[in-house]
């Protein structure tokens, strides 16, 4: 087989390989799910990010002190002051990026529950709990009680939707 | 000498071991930063709880979850599984990883997976993976096929999942009308860690988020275009570095600059073989 002929094939294999990517990309294909599909969807990335604006999870809690006054609901969101350095280490910045996907996990475990199911019965619930306790302003402690919620925010505008309300925990 | 003529000896010069050295370099480079990374948050994280997560480990196989158990349930052996990766992403950088070594880090990569639920920074643990799959490729495939052999197979799969990323990130975006209408930048651009915007930023005006937009998501569409042309290749890691560079500068994504450099010398090897 020439050399022509090889490259021409080849280069018709990657163009019919990236038109049935572009046809994938417009077309519903199945959602896996499972507990290994879960752990393991980094082998099979959709490579899809900040696609759609949307209305997108966030976390919001509110402390009870000792006095037994509740505080503003205060929003929880990653915010940090910029730095060249964080090119070569961003632990913090990355770790709070992680518990923001946290967040975004649990409403995507609210979209997904069954019909009856229990969402504090998941993982990610205690979790987004935890964060949330750990988030409470350090000027209003000791706080005996908190409460969080999950709202869907709107970047246009629009008021925003409750998603989730917890119980009253205990501090 | 044209510089045509110039660009073009230099590109009859290189050699696979160039390319397999840049990618040795980048890939270990990168681990390590990540390395370093976890070791830190490992002392930062307090709503981690493996007494929770490890519900949600399979128990099959058998010996899974007493494995995650040994190494996620006190802090001591889950840092030695991470000196363990920093001194194979050296060794890696050095050009002497092993075979063994390089086995070891995709495993680890697996523990990873389980110990962050999929993924502790989602797209950059995806190239990552699709990093170290490629070294694996090339450690395994050239145990058996040559060296030579391995690593253009390694290259290639990395080469093909990175011009994938961005040819699928591009469409897709382009294919959403508030990305066209340029919309939509300010909006992700408030939202990032370092937002929001600077209420004079010129990402705010409408005629620039249009261009900005327009000229980023044909640009990442056209990935698939390297392939033709070494120098095409090289123009577009560039203007990737640049693009990756400015993702940081909004949203903090570090860890996303250095998995995607280090598959270009894949990408470039891809274009020039």
């Amino acid at each position: 087989m020439s050399h022509t002929t090889l490259l021409t094939i080849t280069l018709l294999l990657f163009g019919a390989y990236f038109a049935w990517l572009a046809w994938a990309m417009r077309h519903r294909t199945r959602v896996l799910q499972g507990r290994w599909w879960f752990f393991l969807r980094a082998f099979f990335p959709n490579w899809k990010f900040y696609h759609a604006v949307g209305r997108p999870p966030r976390l919001h809690v509110r402390g009870q002190q000792a006095s037994g006054e509740w505080t503003d609901w205060q929003l929880v969101y990653p915010r940090s002051q910029r730095a060249l350095w964080h090119l070569f280490h961003n632990a913090p910045v990355n770790l709070a990026l992680n518990h923001q996907n946290l967040v975004d996990h649990l409403a995507a475990d609210i979209n997904d529950l069954p019909e009856g199911g229990d969402i504090q019965a998941s993982v990610t619930y205690p979790l987004v709990a935890r964060l949330a306790r750990l988030a409470l302003p350090s000027e209003g402690a000791p706080y005996q009680a908190y409460q969080f919620e999950l709202r869907l925010a709107s970047p246009r505008g629009e008021a925003p939707e409750r998603m989730l309300q917890s119980p009253v925990l205990a501090a | 000498m044209t510089m045509s003529a110039v660009a073009q000896e230099a590109m009859a010069a290189l050699s696979l071991g160039v390319f397999v050295r840049a990618f040795e370099l980048l890939l270990g480079w990168s681990l390590l930063l990540q390395t370093l990374e976890q070791w830190h948050i490992q002392r930062l994280d307090r709503v981690s709880d493996w007494s929770v997560q490890r519900q949600e480990v399979p128990t099959q196989p058998t010996g899974l979850l007493a494995l995650t158990d040994a190494l996620f349930a006190r802090p001591g052996p889950y840092l030695a599984m991470l000196g363990l990766r920093g001194g194979l992403a050296v060794l890696l950088m050095a050009g002497l990883l092993p075979a063994a070594g390089a086995v070891a880090l995709f495993a680890i990569a697996l523990l990873l997976l389980l110990r962050w639920r999929g993924a502790f920074n989602g797209g950059s643990d995806f190239m990552t993976l699709a990093g170290l799959t490629g070294l694996l490729i090339a450690h395994t495939w050239g145990a058996w096929a040559g060296m030579a052999e391995g690593w253009r197979a390694g290259l290639w799969y990395v080469a093909l999942q990175s011009i994938t990323s961005y040819f699928v990130s591009g469409w897709v975006k382009f294919s959403r009308a508030e990305w066209r209408s340029g919309a939509a930048l300010p909006l992700f651009l408030d939202t990032g860690v370092y937002g929001p915007l600077a209420p004079d930023s010129v990402f705010r005006r409408p005629a620039v988020a249009r261009l900005a937009s327009w000229s980023f998501t044909l640009w990442e569409g056209c990935a698939p275009l390297v392939l033709l042309d070494p120098r095409i290749a090289a123009l577009f890691c560039t203007v990737a570095a640049l693009f990756h560079f400015l993702v940081f500068w909004f949203f903090g994504l570090n860890r996303f600059f250095w998995a995607w450099v280090a598959t270009f010398p894949a990408v470039m090897y891809a274009a020039w073989a």
